[in-house]
């Protein structure tokens, strides 16, 4: 709770307390008043944190002593027996609020480490499906190989050969995924051919995209764009990869390279007619490790956190777009800029 | 007895591991089936009636234990889990829920297919029968007795409660928990250390070698089956 809201409390339940007191005074005795005022400090205690439970303590020890505890409407206390009683009072008061507000700490520090554990388990299942999967699907071919005919030898080494890419990619990512986080990314920046781009980053993501018809378009007369081929690859397969896994089979898929209105930006766009992003997922999706809804996606969750990280690298933007006919757009911007005229 | 082509229902929702299942089981005479996810695969368990199954627990629908669980319901159908969890925790779950064995990816194709003909062949082998017998064994359900080699052996409650549960799991594991549970009540799903005294009487009733039992087997960790052959 913010640190007002708490003060408006403390106030608003030791005023409601004095006011009680006032109302009922010669009928409740003093000490009846004080027990009262622990009782409002227990229950905040539940609410609210230590400097203001603090605070809240000495406070209502000044208002009964001086509303309730005789001499009245004075901070003198005269008797060794209501002095004893204030005492006792404000020691109870600050060991109760200190007290409660000590477990919630610990409560809410204990939550917040099973839920990073939770968090952690899922990573490591998610890694450990991705990793072993294609390791059993290589280590069951081979074991099948050794008495197979050519024709299902054939068939048993195209397996070997998609999952011994599946597991480069995967591995991949996580190095890439460190490369960006240890800051060890060096972008080296050149002229690169869109239709070169486009067709490496569609080579790239093959397997995926097997039964998914592809149309790639590039404006006429878009100059060669500033860029490292090799992330800006990575980059555009990656949400080629995602269009693919996400979209039910046959579901078409558009890679288009153009200039924005303005003609500041160049943008590369990958777009699918497929289910869509819900719009609480879109900025959700580029953090590392996230997978989308629970369980429905496959994969290692690193391909847009990555994608991001990469282009970002290249002074450029990824963005996650609405499109207006439904379907999900991811779309790469870069600044232009165009190539020098040959000099001489 | 058993077909002799038995069928096999593959739930996995990787194409490449339901790809080199069939491919393996395939040459090695079984018909398979396949489904990719959980509510598939449930709906095809139930209109095909595969002689057995092969999961996988990380669906994308539904979670693999959750599938077993509900394919307990009706279904008696041997199960051997196919996963990459290799949790002793994920294990316990899945011979809980009901599966009958547990192999983890990546697998040797070899002992996927020998421990699924060995799961089909122990359901086959199981006809409702008041008396159980093997080896020099007989287990009288009905009459509550025990003989070995045709002499009654005396069991106290506690053994013979142990036996009677292995005997019908017979050929599956019954975990430490489950029996402990069953045996002892729910407080004392923990106390493992009173089912290994039982164990130790029992196989000094039963077996030939209790040090090396042949029927009353331990799967280290997980729990006991009884083995018939």
């Amino acid at each position: 709770m913010q640190l007002g809201r708490e003060c408006v409390l403390v106030a608003t339940a030791l005023g409601a307390v004095t006011g009680v007191g006032l109302a009922l005074y010669p009928g409740l005795s003093p000490l009846s008043i004080g027990l009262l005022y622990l009782l409002a400090i227990i229950g905040m205690s539940l609410r609210i944190g230590r400097g203001p439970m603090l605070a809240a303590g000495v406070l209502s020890a000044v208002l009964w002593d001086f509303f309730f505890v005789p001499p009245r409407f004075a901070l003198r206390i005269d008797t060794f027996q209501d002095t004893m009683m204030v005492a006792i009072y404000l020691v109870l008061a600050i060991v109760a609020g200190q007290t409660a507000a000590r477990i919630r700490t610990q409560a809410r520090r204990e939550r917040m480490a099973a839920d990073s554990e939770r968090l952690h388990r899922t990573i490591l299942e998610g890694v450990s499906h991705e990793l072993r999967t294609p390791l059993a699907v290589i280590g069951a071919a081979l074991e099948n190989l050794e008495n197979a005919d050519a024709a299902r030898s054939a068939q048993l080494i195209a397996e070997m050969r998609m999952a011994a890419r599946r597991l480069n990619r995967q591995v991949g990512a996580l190095l890439d995924q460190s490369r960006l986080e240890t800051g060890a990314l060096r972008p080296r920046l050149d002229w690169c051919d869109l239709t070169d781009l486009l067709q490496a980053a569609v080579t790239a993501a093959r397997d995926a995209l097997a039964g998914h018809p592809l149309s790639v378009s590039i404006a006429p007369g878009l100059p060669p764009i500033r860029a490292d081929f090799g992330l800006m690859e990575t980059a555009l397969s990656n949400l080629v990869l995602n269009a693919a896994l996400h979209t039910p089979p046959g579901t078409e898929i558009r890679l288009e390279a153009g200039r924005t209105a303005d003609g500041a930006r160049v943008f590369l766009r990958v777009a699918d007619r497929g289910p869509g992003l819900p719009a609480a997922l879109r900025e959700r999706l580029f953090e590392k490790f996230e997978r989308g809804e629970r369980g429905r996606a496959r994969g290692l969750g690193l391909g847009l956190s990555i994608a991001r990280g990469f282009v970002a690298a290249q002074g450029g933007e990824l963005v996650a777009e609405e499109p207006a006919g439904g379907g999900t757009v991811f779309a790469i911007y870069l600044p232009r800029c165009d190539p020098q005229p040959e000099s001489g | 007895m058993s077909p002799a082509h038995p069928s096999v229902l593959v739930i996995d929702d990787e194409v490449q591991i339901r790809r080199i299942v069939r491919f393996t089981l395939e040459a090695a005479g079984f018909r398979v089936d396949e489904a990719e996810t959980a509510q598939s695969g449930l709906a095809r368990a139930a209109t095909q009636q595969p002689d057995g199954i092969i999961l996988d627990l990380g669906l994308p629908d539904q979670d693999g234990t959750q599938v077993l669980r509900r394919l307990r319901e009706w279904s008696r159908a041997p199960v051997l889990v196919l996963t990459v969890r290799d949790t002793e925790e994920s294990t316990l779950q899945a011979f809980e829920a009901g599966g009958d064995d547990y192999l983890t990816k990546p697998f040797s194709s070899r002992e996927l297919v020998a421990r699924l003909k060995a799961i089909l062949r122990r359901v086959q082998a199981a006809p409702e029968s008041a008396v159980i017998a093997f080896g020099e064994i007989e287990i009288d359900l009905a009459a509550r007795q025990v003989r070995r080699g045709g002499i009654e052996v005396k069991l106290t409650g506690k053994e013979y409660a142990l036996l009677q549960l292995l005997a019908q799991h017979r050929g599956r594991v019954v975990t430490h928990r489950q029996i402990l549970r069953e045996l002892w009540g729910p407080h004392a799903v923990e106390s493992t250390h009173y089912l290994r005294v039982q164990m130790v009487h029992l196989r000094k009733k039963l077996e030939r070698d209790p040090e090396r039992p042949r029927h009353l087997q331990t799967d280290s960790g997980i729990g006991y089956r009884l083995v018939e052959t």
